[in-house]
């Protein structure tokens, strides 16, 4: 009998209430900045054949802006863009976000997102008159921007903080992998944070999902002989980047963004292409794995 | 202090809430934290290292992130659980996690039959542990060396991994009703740090042999624990049982 081949498609989740479905992976835009524009260009064309629909850059990328322009404005309908602003108040955010609408080279930004929110100050301050969000809103009503997110790897306590105090958070992108949920305490609980977002029905964004842990001393190895640019030392194992694709994926959320590094792309849309799921049984042996390469406590012989 | 999602998992369908506990083989104290934080009145950790005695009292009672009445409601003992000092019919849930791989088929009855013993009526019974390890794994090769090296060293093995209907039945056997099984981890991460820590046991045991057995043992052992880094291999399993009632 003859079976009829079907091509797989990256899976899609709904982003919240978006009304967009995002694949499995987000691509962080971040890569392009270490590349030549004609890399930059290859690259984009080689994550679009996989499949992905929604991207993530900012303006504190280097100039990842502008190499990620010309392909963006070539593809703009099968892009789903998020793009970020670190500045808190009105006039900041406003100036980034027309600043990164011209760099881009394009008429609107699907989701814009508060980048990077480390401390309760900054929260009041985002959303105090005259704060950010003013700025959000203000170009959500001109249509320069279409949905409106928070990015973090704050406190989590923080990031509910804010999920509670802004009604018109759409998304939210935040750190989740297996030695983050190793850890118990309320300082590592994300989990909490994808609990909440879900409550709230948000889109959820996972970052530092490929993180092994901080690089060693400079002592003992200098920032520039670092072999990746994320500032966290990555997995870079093919096995190791679909284990925690696969691990972060089976979360209870809607994407995940590869690392920033350009040479673990690949790897990434490899490994999203081939999601399966993953079973309770096997994520709890990731964290466990997790757990005892970081475990401060005496060496045990079991798990 | 952390949880192991094993150990969670493991107790996240047992009523623990008030109940008076046994760690049988209470290690490092992993499975005393789960029952702490599930509610249990009391824990009895009991082990026959007192390193591992003292190791509880240290990261479960007194370290931090312990909660504050740790110190009321767990005790340490350290004795042997052939015959430990709890009376008859005094404890609710027992759970053995990551114990039986460390009791020599000699010693199953003996223990078991104690474990039997301190439990009251209706009392659960959880006992985790790892399915023999898969034929290709080098993780067993390992084991194969560390359990030579004690056999010759103690009259012992160091380790022996019963398959999970071996566990059932002895239990079954000693008038538990079995409840269930559940798989905690597959396949079992044996990270760096797990295979450092059985090459020492490893050559500890060796060490004490005469020098033209110690000498290749310990060759076999490094070759091993360089050979393999880190390997994922085999299950580790849950099961749980019921005291049942006199009526």
């Amino acid at each position: 009998m003859l079976v009829p081949v079907d091509c797989p498609r990256m899976e899609t989740r709904p982003l919240g209430e978006t009304g967009h479905d995002s694949t499995i992976t987000t691509f962080g835009a971040i890569a392009l900045n270490w590349l030549e524009q004609e890399g930059a260009n290859q690259m984009v064309e080689a994550v679009l054949d996989a499949g992905v629909n929604h991207f993530d850059v900012a303006p504190t990328y280097g100039d990842a802006e502008l190499k990620l322009g010309p392909k963006l404005r070539q593809h703009r309908e099968e892009v789903f863009l998020g793009c970020k602003t670190g500045d808190r108040d009105y006039e900041g955010a406003r100036h980034k976000l027309e600043r990164s609408l011209n760099r881009l080279g394009i008429d609107t930004i699907d989701l814009y997102q508060v980048h990077g929110l480390e401390t309760q100050d900054e929260l009041d301050q985002i959303t105090s008159d005259g704060g950010a969000l003013d700025a959000f809103r203000e170009a959500r009503d001109e249509g320069l921007v279409e949905h409106l997110g928070l990015t973090s790897h704050g406190d989590p306590d923080l990031i509910i903080d804010a999920i509670d105090r802004i009604d018109d958070l759409e998304t939210v992108m935040f750190p989740l992998n297996p030695v983050v949920m190793a850890k118990d305490d309320a300082e590592h609980d994300y989990e909490a944070v994808v609990e909440r977002a879900n409550e709230e029905n948000m889109g959820t964004l996972v970052i530092k999902a490929f993180a092994r842990g901080p690089w060693p001393d400079t002592d003992e190895l200098p920032e520039e002989d670092r072999p990746y640019s994320n500032w966290y030392q990555p997995v870079d194992r093919p096995d190791e980047i679909r284990e925690r694709f696969s691990f972060a994926a089976s979360q209870d959320v809607t994407s995940v963004v590869n690392p920033g590094d350009p040479k673990l792309v690949s790897m990434v849309l490899d490994a999203a292409e081939r999601f399966e799921g993953m079973d309770e049984a096997a994520q709890r042996s990731v964290i466990e794995g997790a757990r005892h390469d970081e475990s401060p406590v005496p060496q045990q012989l079991h798990h | 202090m952390d949880v192991p999602e094993t150990v969670r998992t493991a107790l996240d369908d047992r009523s623990v809430e008030d109940t008076v506990c046994l760690e049988a083989g209470a290690g490092v104290g992993n499975t005393t934290a789960g029952l702490l934080e599930a509610g249990a009145s009391r824990v009895y950790a009991v082990t026959n290292d007192p390193d591992h005695a003292e190791t509880v009292r240290d990261r479960v009672v007194c370290g931090e992130g312990a909660p504050d009445d740790a110190i009321e409601r767990v005790a340490t003992a350290e004795a042997d659980l052939r015959a430990t000092p709890l009376p008859d019919n005094s404890v609710d849930v027992v759970t053995a996690h990551g114990l039986f791989n460390v009791v020599p088929p000699a010693d199953l009855p003996a223990v078991a039959a104690e474990l039997t013993r301190v439990a009251a009526p209706g009392a659960h019974l959880v006992v985790d542990d790892y399915d023999p390890l898969p034929e290709d794994a080098t993780m067993r090769d390992l084991f194969a060396v560390e359990n030579a090296s004690a056999e010759l060293a103690d009259g012992g093995p160091a380790l022996t991994f019963y398959p999970a209907e071996t566990l059932s039945r002895l239990f079954t056997g000693y008038g538990w009703a079995f409840d269930r099984e559940r798989t905690l981890l597959d396949s079992v991460p044996w990270t760096e740090s797990h295979v450092a820590a059985h090459a020492d046991a490893a050559r500890e045991s060796a060490a004490s042999l005469p020098p033209d057995l110690a000498g290749p043992l310990t060759t076999e052992i490094d070759r091993l624990a360089a050979e393999i880094g880190s390997e994922s291999a085999g299950r580790m399993y849950s099961l749980a049982f019921r005291r049942e009632r006199a009526d």
